[in-house]
């Protein structure tokens, strides 16, 4: 059984390097149900560390954890003492004795990578660090890449596209968005990066144009799957016009992503003013 | 968001031997300042790292955690921000409930 100062330094790991880890803690559970309070399990894609009990409840908190790693889940859980999940208020009050569990995903911030440091390029990285994400900027032209330019916290890189996206790290928490001065560098950027497994890569422009883009791609033979995952055209259809509400639509679709959502309105009202202007 | 302050916080508490309080928000109802997993570290000498949401609220969790320090006991803190404070209008209007824990390496 691992001690706190194991736990903790597991879970520091895991907030500034990753790899993403579902940590688990007993916050409550009925009167009567005999559960450690407090004891915490850290269910990794292929391990775990330290146990929240034993049997059942371990085994479907510890399979329940692990599946929530991709969805950047933080929520407190219901469990009856044998295991099976509770959801639903009206379920969990129903219920005879129910185990509370934290399942929060402990990870580094995601990383968002602008490849074009232009107007559109400059709102998304801006809304992107108001967001948390750790926000790094692409341009190979000194004016559109320097730090005054940005008024945030950002990694700015001036250097050859290629060059500086090929030797920049990329993984699942990495959100790429491509919104380059034109297609030809977001072509070039899109080859460089399209088969790197990033948990999004966005590009930038019409229709037509992306599509030509993504044909070129696919003759010179890139994976098909990961060129069918390119979020092109990019965003939200929210009417979006200025790089201001580019951006929104943009990190709108990228929270959708991460998070998962219907990308609806919430409201009835808003589902028939969506749908008449369709 | 990832906690890393609090943790480096209890990483290095523990590297002393010292003892921690550790404050989550296990669950909100309503608009509340923060969301589940929010997380404050308290000290034994009363310092504290992060934030569950500030005001009042913070200041009655920041005693239970204290409480916690010294008598061990994990407690679930319900904290219900929709009672008006001081005749003032409600701020947030929402239902906090916050596990306190005290931790040692």
């Amino acid at each position: 059984m691992p001690n706190s100062a194991e736990i903790a330094r597991a879970l520091l790991i895991a907030a500034r390097e990753g790899p993403a880890v579902a940590s688990c803690t007993v916050m409550g559970a009925t009167e009567g149900v005999e559960v450690p309070l407090g004891a915490k399990m850290l269910v990794y894609a292929d391990e775990e560390l330290g146990d929240i009990g034993e049997g059942p409840l371990q085994a479907a908190v510890t399979e329940f954890a692990r599946s929530a790693i991709p969805k950047h889940l933080v929520q407190t859980c219901a469990f009856t003492p044998e295991g099976e999940f509770v959801e639903g208020r009206r379920a969990i009050e129903a219920a005879d004795a129910i185990v509370e569990i934290l399942v929060e995903i402990v990870e580094p911030a995601a990383t968002l990578l602008v490849v074009g440091g232009g107007h559109v390029g400059l709102a998304v990285g801006q809304l992107g660090a108001m967001l948390g994400m750790e926000v790094a900027i692409i341009d190979d032209r000194e004016d559109y890449a320097n730090q005054e330019r940005f008024p945030y916290e950002a990694n700015v890189i001036c250097g050859d596209f290629g060059e500086e996206l090929e030797r920049f790290p990329i993984t699942a928490n990495t959100y790429i968005v491509l919104v380059s001065r034109g297609h030809k560098v977001d072509e070039l950027a899109l080859r460089t990066v399209a088969e790197r497994g990033a948990g999004y890569v966005g590009m930038i422009g019409s229709k037509r144009r992306t599509r030509t883009v993504l044909q070129h791609l696919a003759e010179e033979g890139l994976d098909r799957d990961a060129l069918d995952k390119v979020f092109t055209p990019i965003g939200l259809d929210i009417g979006a016009e200025t790089p201001e509400e580019i951006a929104v639509s943009v990190l709108g679709e990228i929270i959708l992503v991460r998070r998962g959502g219907g990308a609806q309105p919430m409201s009835e009202h808003g589902r028939f003013l969506a749908s008449a202007r369709r | 968001m990832p906690h890393d302050e609090v943790y480096e916080a209890m990483s290095s508490a523990f590297d002393d031997g010292a003892p921690v309080a550790l404050a989550t928000v296990a669950q909100t109802l309503g608009s509340t300042p923060r969301k589940t997993g929010a997380k404050m570290l308290v000290r034994e000498d009363g310092t504290f790292v992060g934030t569950i949401g500030g005001g009042c609220g913070e200041a009655e969790v920041w005693q239970e955690a204290m409480d916690a320090l010294e008598d061990g006991d994990a407690r679930m803190v319900t904290v219900d921000l929709t009672e008006p404070v001081d005749g003032e209008d409600k701020i947030c209007g929402g239902i906090m409930r916050i596990f306190v824990e005290r931790l040692e390496s």
